[in-house]
């Protein structure tokens, strides 16, 4: 039984997120994520969680254990609370997955529960009237699927897949028939173009997640240069799509704006920084973290007034990033654009008045157009449906190497069907084996 | 009852399903009444000459690995031996033989006789003998009654079967033979859902009137495989097949003449193979071919008959001759029998457990064509496999079932009784997911354990089995550790031969899998002192270690498909207080009794949703167990 993972919690942005860990090696990667030798069964522990590989510091967690048997899934249990925010959940959950565990599939924890004896009658009697209830929603978003634009950005790769399979199983079933000899070329860059296919829709995962998870924009620069009014006016103008309880960001501070569509998580370095003393050295680790962590940095300069040698430290600072350099105070008579920072393209603003946003945010826009957001065209947002096509592209990476290395057709056809199953787990095409783990499926994630 | 004769187990119909199922009910200690409408006919084969093929090869393998005669038999009597795919991987190889037809027969009935507690017994079986619901015995036409507890249906195309030639008709079981009319009445009395299906024959030929220099030889192996592991030598004089072609002038002629076709005129209601269609079927369907293949049989070595394969047809009998000298080499051709279609009964075999009895009536065990599929081998595996179970049935010992990750008769049984069929059913290998590993030369491996402890493998089997397996053991160890270094004479050589370096040093078994590496090059490797190796022997090892990464993960694939099929189910467990179980899901549960979750799982009918109830309610029932 491996060690599986997944926030319990809801996605998005929250005061806390509760992170899930259930498996035998569930004790021993918390251990390692928060530095303990030793863990109290059932005690909250208030701990750093760092990346073992760089000693990166992750979060500052309330961390639980539950060992064997009195948990909720009956194996050992792990309880991480962290920060709610999608990044941090992120982090921890990528460094999880480096230690051993793996993502839990929709419901494995409630399936591991029933296996394990840890519901009882009375609960499993309104579970399986749960599990007829979501039945229906399953056929249903199968279909709503099926219809979608993931199936049918899919449905003419499987149609492809399916050819090749077709064609050389047809060689390997029916050689005493007449049938045309398989054309090893033509197969090979078929699959290629398969591959390529799948390739480019695992691909898009990157921006499909920042669709989901928002993208992060950081505003940065010395005091005073109109960062808080320029986070507070793009804010006001945008809709916000949080309203949360005030301080849900302890250090930073962030809201989440909807741009056309795609959430956009601004982040303001300053605010605590210019309050107190003890905080502000907090605050400037975390400034060079939230900077790390960005898709996008804004780097704030006075236009009005000469850049100093801590606006050309951020330009240093940044220019590897993936960044907008904003001049405020277009509206001041002392506003000098383009003087300031010399080859480097800048977008002139005004905070205040609320000049040069629309070119702020078209330019915010267009620098993850680049990231394949522009035409509209389909990204994968889902971390399963991910995985599922990362494993289908390999697969059919194995396929290829068997054809060039000119192996018999079983030995191609092997990995081709089970790519073609992987991709019948994203359309909703299964076997009756994977229909059963499909009706667990339908309980929310990590519930 | 008074029965004018009794017996432990009952096999009606003495085709390739009914043979098996005597033989192996005999040789359990049952005894065993085989009742056919002929006696003179028993093991015929109703239309091609031939035994084997792509996948149906591997299944006469595993009935011979499990103690089964189909192998034997026709490895007795093949004149023409062919190993299919050999340019292909072991695991897609199977072996394919011509019949003998008329040696075939006999050797059968000949293998049959030979065997004690089988009785042969000719007549026409037209009703049950039931005792509350169970299984009792047969009532034949001419009005005895036998006795059995046990009996196995194994009526193949008899079972009300109707011949089409052009727009005649007529009721008949094959050509010239009479239909088993009353007995399908019988089975749709007791409830069975009874379906029509359809197949069809080509015409036979006089091979005096055919002129052999226009066709090509297709001759048999130089090295024959023979279908049964314990046979060593082959006995008959090996013959040619032929070659040859349609032309347009024969399609056009025929889809002038299609209404003449009942398949075409709407009389034929059943439905045919699609990967046995007729020479209408192609015609029409791929109407942009100019030719199609076609493969002239000898039926065998004392007669001039000829069968034509690739031509099966129900056009009227003058228009199948008028057709047949239109194709070049045949202008003086005549036919001896015309082809036909035949539709006949079958029986959902959703009906059927893994061992082939049905849940209607506890005794009553259905093979082959009865159960929709098509083919004798396919016929062969379900007949040994109800005449085993039979057997055992009657001496209150555990049934016999087969898992489809260990064998193709697995995966044929496990479809039929858990999809049914609506075309006639052929085993393909693509249909076993553990396609690797179920393989032609492992059969033995694989299955020979279950025959030896059935008593069905006998002790010469036996030993044959197991020194083989020592061999393999020993074979397989030295493959791993010899190695191929670069001092060695021979490595510049294999390298320029596969075309790269293969460094230092690298084991034959290594060596094996990189392309172009044959096994003859492995078997020039091999130190004299472990010769001689026989090239089958050293093809199974190479086999072994050229799936073993793909098998390696299919076996974490199987653990983890299964992993809940050790959950157990109480005795006596009530299935109707699982609300959200449908009435016949409940039925199901209650006749089978299953034990464990994977006992239930395998049931023929449980539905996806139904299983994952079952799950959800048995985790938590022995979780409450528990606690209390």
């Amino acid at each position: 039984m491996n060690t599986i993972v997944a926030l319990s919690t809801p996605r998005g942005r929250g005061a806390l997120a509760v992170i899930r860990l259930s498996g035998p090696e569930a004790i021993a990667i918390a251990q390692r994520l928060g530095g303990l030798e030793e863990v109290d069964p059932r005690r909250a522990i208030l701990t750093q969680l760092r990346r073992p590989s760089d000693n990166e510091l992750l979060d500052q967690v309330l961390l639980t254990c539950f060992p064997s048997p009195h948990s909720l899934t009956g194996e050992d249990v792990v309880e991480i609370s962290c920060h709610g925010s999608p990044a941090v959940v992120r982090n921890i959950i990528d460094t999880t997955l480096a230690l051993g565990a793996v993502l839990a599939g929709p419901g494995e924890f409630t399936l591991r529960a029933l296996s394990n004896g840890k519901i009882n009658l009375a609960q499993a009697e309104a579970i399986r009237d749960l599990i007829a209830a979501q039945t229906d929603a399953a056929v249903k978003q199968a279909s709503r699927q099926l219809n979608g634009e993931l199936s049918n950005a899919l449905a003419p790769l499987k149609e492809r897949l399916l050819e090749v399979i077709v064609l050389l199983e047809s060689a390997v079933e029916f050689v005493e028939e007449d049938i045309p000899a398989v054309k090893a070329d033509e197969i090979e860059s078929e699959l290629g173009e398969v591959g390529a296919g799948i390739a480019k829709l695992s691909e898009s995962y990157s921006a499909g997640r920042l669709l989901q998870e928002g993208i992060r924009v950081t505003i940065s620069g010395r005091p005073n240069v109109g960062k808080s009014s320029l986070f507070n006016s793009l804010v006001r103008r945008e809709r916000a799509i949080v309203t949360d309880i005030p301080g849900t960001t302890r250090d930073t501070l962030s809201e989440t704006i909807d741009l056309e569509g795609i959430p956009v998580i601004l982040t303001d370095t300053a605010g605590l920084r210019e309050t107190t003393e003890h905080i502000e050295t907090l605050g400037i680790e975390r400034t060079r973290r939230a900077l790390g962590d960005s898709d996008l940095v804004l780097v704030v300069l006075d236009g009005s007034s000469e850049p100093g040698p801590a606006d050309r430290d951020l330009l240093d600072q940044t220019s590897d990033a993936r960044r907008l350099i904003v001049l405020n105070k277009s509206d001041l008579p002392s506003f000098n654009g383009a003087a300031c920072c010399g080859e480097l393209e800048a977008i002139n603003v005004s905070a205040r008045t609320g000049e040069g946003l629309p070119s702020l945010r078209a330019a915010i826009l267009a620098t993850m157009n680049s990231k394949g957001m522009e035409d509209g065209s389909l990204l994968i947002t889902n971390a399963r449906h991910y995985e599922l096509l990362c494993r289908a592209e390999r697969e059919i990476g194995v396929a290829q190497n068997a054809l060039r290395d000119r192996h018999s057709e079983e030995l191609v056809l092997a990995p081709l069907h089970n790519a073609l199953r992987l991709l019948g787990q994203i359309t909703g095409e299964t076997t009756t084996e994977d229909i059963l783990s499909e009706i667990f499926a339908t309980f929310c994630i990590g519930k | 009852m008074s029965f004018d004769e009794r017996f432990d187990v009952i096999v009606i119909g003495a085709g390739h399903a009914g043979c098996e199922a005597a033989s192996a009910a005999a040789r359990l200690g049952a005894e065993t009444g085989l009742i056919t409408l002929n006696l003179d006919l028993v093991g015929q084969m109703s239309c091609n000459p031939a035994i084997g093929g792509i996948a149906k090869g591997h299944l006469v393998r595993e009935i011979d690995a499990l103690g089964g005669i189909m192998g034997r038999v026709i490895d007795r009597t093949g004149i023409q031996f062919r190993l299919l795919n050999r340019s292909r991987g072991p695991a897609v190889q199977s072996p394919r033989a011509q019949a003998d037809r008329m040696k075939y027969r006999a050797e059968m009935r000949r293998t049959l006789e030979a065997t004690s507690n089988l009785h042969l017994r000719q007549g026409k079986v037209v009703d049950f003998v039931l005792d509350r619901g169970t299984m009792a015995g047969v009532v034949l036409e001419d009005g005895r009654q036998f006795g059995a507890q046990a009996v196995v249906v194994a009526t193949g195309t008899f079972l009300n079967g109707l011949i089409h030639t052009g727009r005649r008709t007529y009721s008949g079981g094959r050509a010239g033979e009479p239909a088993a009319i009353e007995l399908s009445e019988t089975l749709k009395r007791l409830g069975f859902p009874v379906g029509r299906l359809k197949t069809g024959t080509p015409p036979r030929l006089d091979g005096r009137t055919i002129d052999w220099n226009a066709f090509e030889p297709q001759p048999g192996d130089r090295v024959p495989v023979p279908f049964s592991f314990s046979t060593d030598a082959l006995e008959q004089k090996q013959i040619h097949c032929f070659i040859g072609y349609t032309t347009t002038q024969v399609h056009d002629a025929i889809r002038q003449n299609i209404t003449e076709s009942p398949l075409y005129s709407g009389k034929i209601r059943g439905v045919g193979p699609r990967y046995c269609p007729s020479i209408e079927d192609k015609v029409v369907k791929f109407s942009d071919k100019s030719r199609h293949q076609l493969f002239l049989e000898p039926e065998g070595h004392d007669t001039n008959e000829v069968y034509l394969n690739g031509f099966s047809t129900s056009l009227p009998a003058e228009l199948q001759q008028d057709l047949v000298r239109m194709i070049p080499g045949m202008e003086e051709a005549k036919i001896i029998r015309p082809g036909y279609a035949i539709e006949y009964d079958f029986v959902d075999p959703r009906e059927l457990g893994p061992d082939l009895q049905t849940a209607r009536v506890p005794g009553l065990f259905h093979a082959g064509q009865i159960n929709g599929t098509t083919g004798y081998e396919e016929a062969a595996c379900q007949g040994l496999l109800a005449g085993i179970n039979a057997a055992l049935y009657t001496q209150q010992r555990e049934s016999v079932r087969l898992r489809r990750e260990e064998s193709y008769i697995g995966v044929l049984v496990e479809d039929l009784i858990k999809q049914g069929v609506d075309e006639p059913y052929r085993i393909f290998t693509s249909r076993a997911e553990y396609r690797l590993a179920l393989r032609y030369d492992n059969a033995d491996e694989r299955l020979e354990r279950y025959g030896r402890e059935l008593g069905l493998v006998g002790d010469s089997d036996w030993e044959r089995f197991n020194s083989r397996q020592e061999r393999l053991a020993k074979l397989r160890t030295a493959l791993d550790e010899i190695r191929l270094r670069r001092s060695d004479a021979q490595h510049a050589a294999v390298s320029a031969l596969i075309g790269a370096d293969l460094g230092d040093s690298i084991s034959l078994s290594q060596l094996a899998k990189r392309p172009k590496v044959t096994a003859e090059l492995i078997m020039s490797l091999l130190p004299s002192e472990l010769k001689p190796v026989t090239e089958s022997d050293l093809n199974s090892v190479l086999a072994d270690s050229l799936y073993a990464g793909y098998l390696e993960s299919q076996k974490a694939t199987i653990a983890r498909l299964y992993q809940h099929d050790a959950l157990r189910i109480p005795r006596g467990m009530a299935f109707r207080g699982i609300s959200g179980l449908s009435n016949e899901i409940v039925e199901r549960l209650d006749r089978a009794q299953p034990q464990t979750f994977g006992e239930a799982r395998r049931l023929p009918g449980l539905t996806p949703g139904a299983l994952s109830t079952l799950l959800v309610y048995l985790s938590a029932q022995q979780n409450q167990r528990k606690s209390v």
